[in-house]
């Protein structure tokens, strides 16, 4: 059994700085997920055509977007992770603890919060290398990304694993928030469910037929 | 012919050093509206009067037969063997010191949160006896009872993961016994004063919003609906504070 203790210290004292920890690592949360959209958007323009996506990723270039933006959403990133990972058992016996715990409970959001920490550790190293790949090479278009992937199989493996674990932890750190923050109460929490399932069914769906699209594109 | 249940019970007794933590199984054959209640009653009477496991009320009010059925806390005398397989895993609820066998002392735990979260009325006005007893509207005090169906089961706290993980967590039961005093027009403390309670991460701030809490409790309290609306009030509460310095 666990410690027997005790929901009070004698210490206890407002920490004033947890609530705007909080409030940092929602909106910081929440603001990857717009991003992840935009980009999702933008990247999978070039199923309709490549010529959409080259003049996107032209404009964001010429305006210097990409150059000040990319490294500002890479900031943002690594700040979203330092303040989620205050909640993230980094000690082997509490990972121990939550991993039996989940498995004794049977109870799905227990598990989705596991899934949420363990894609976002593989994110933080795989989300770091295709930053850096990008942004050190740009300018984005649509034939280079094909060129790339086309030669480089392992690369099109990269972004086939990478594209479904962002839109589940995306889904998932949407659904949370909502939960949270109470903007879905308990009357809404099912058809909440229902919709962050069918966002991210499709998120993935454009961005694996982004990714055929790539494979097929003539170099 | 009738079911026969097995039953896998968790067995310790701290007190005795010989004692060691392990599983030990009992057959019973399932009656008519047999409840969790029943079956360890009925082991204790006719198989081994050594087992223990806490019950009061029988009727889910008392809130003292918590322990985990196949996974999930629940209450023993709320849980009907019908709705559960042919074998059944007992263990007593974690987060709480271990009595022995199925039975925890969640009484000290919670009266340590009532210690920490000042669980009665904080008013200035004297206590007169001879008056009448100060008038609400009905929706007020149904909004409160609400919050106060609460039986401190401890099912809630045993199903958290923040709980399982940080032994300061005060859990749905805790910062909802906040929420149910935060609405209650007798007392005068204010949301700084309960900003200085719950507005940190051994509070609202730490709740990860697993909503095990919400899908176990017993008495169906709104535990989803009340963690979100005070981390919103207290997440104001916050702000309120930063920018007011």
């Amino acid at each position: 059994m666990s410690v027997p203790l005790t929901a009070n210290h004698k210490s206890l004292q407002s920490h004033r700085f947890d609530g705007l920890l909080d409030w940092a690592q929602m909106l910081s949360g929440a603001g990857l997920i717009l991003f992840m959209w935009a980009h999702m958007l933008l990247v999978g323009s070039v199923v309709l055509s490549p010529g959409i996506m080259n003049a996107i990723a032209e404009f964001f270039e010429n305006t210097g977007m990409a150059q000040v933006g990319g490294p500002l959403i890479f900031l943002l990133f690594l700040a979203h992770f330092a303040l989620a990972a205050r909640k993230i058992p980094f000690r082997l016996e509490a990972q121990g603890t939550i991993w039996e715990h989940a498995k004794l409970l049977h109870h799905t959001d227990t598990w989705l919060w596991v899934i949420q920490a363990v894609t976002a550790m593989i994110i933080l190293i795989m989300g770091s290398i295709h930053m850096w790949a990008v942004l050190s090479d740009l300018p984005i278009s649509a034939a280079k990304a094909a060129k790339v992937l086309q030669e480089h199989s392992g690369w099109f493996l990269f972004y086939l694993a990478l594209t479904p674990l962002v839109h589940v932890h995306l889904g998932i750190g949407l659904y949370r928030i909502a939960i949270k923050w109470g903007f879905a109460g308990r009357a809404e929490r099912a058809a909440l469910k229902r919709v962050v399932t069918l966002i991210v069914l499709v998120s993935v769906g454009i961005s694996v037929l982004a990714l055929i699209r790539f494979w097929f594109m003539a170099v | 012919m009738a079911r026969l249940l097995k039953f896998n019970i968790f067995r310790y007794n701290p007190q005795d050093p010989e004692s060691t933590p392990h599983m030990e199984s009992f057959v019973l054959e399932e009656t008519d509206s047999m409840t969790l209640f029943i079956v360890l009653n009925r082991i204790r009477e006719e198989q081994d009067p050594s087992l223990q496991f806490d019950f009061c009320c029988r009727a889910g009010i008392c809130g003292s037969c918590g322990m985990v059925i196949n996974g999930r806390p629940g209450l023993a005398c709320h849980t009907k063997t019908k709705d559960l397989p042919d074998e059944i895993t007992l263990l007593p609820l974690p987060v709480y010191q271990l009595v022995g066998d199925l039975s925890v002392d969640t009484g000290s735990w919670f009266r340590e949160l009532y210690d920490t979260v000042e669980s009665w009325i904080h008013t200035s006005k004297a206590f007169d006896p001879t008056a009448q007893e100060e008038r609400m509207e009905d929706s007020m005090a149904e909004a409160i009872y609400e919050l106060d169906r609460c039986i401190e089961c401890g099912c809630c706290v045993a199903a958290c993961g923040t709980a399982r993980m940080r032994p300061d967590f005060l859990g749905a039961a805790g910062i909802n016994k906040v929420g149910r005093f935060l609405i209650d027009p007798r007392d005068e403390r204010t949301e700084r004063d309960y900003f200085e309670i719950i507005g940190n991460d051994m509070g609202i701030f730490g709740c990860m919003g697993l909503l095990a809490c919400e899908d176990v409790c017993p008495k169906h309290m709104p535990l989803q609906n009340q963690l979100g609306f005070l981390r919103r009030k207290m997440g104001i509460t916050a702000l309120k504070s930063f920018f007011k310095k």
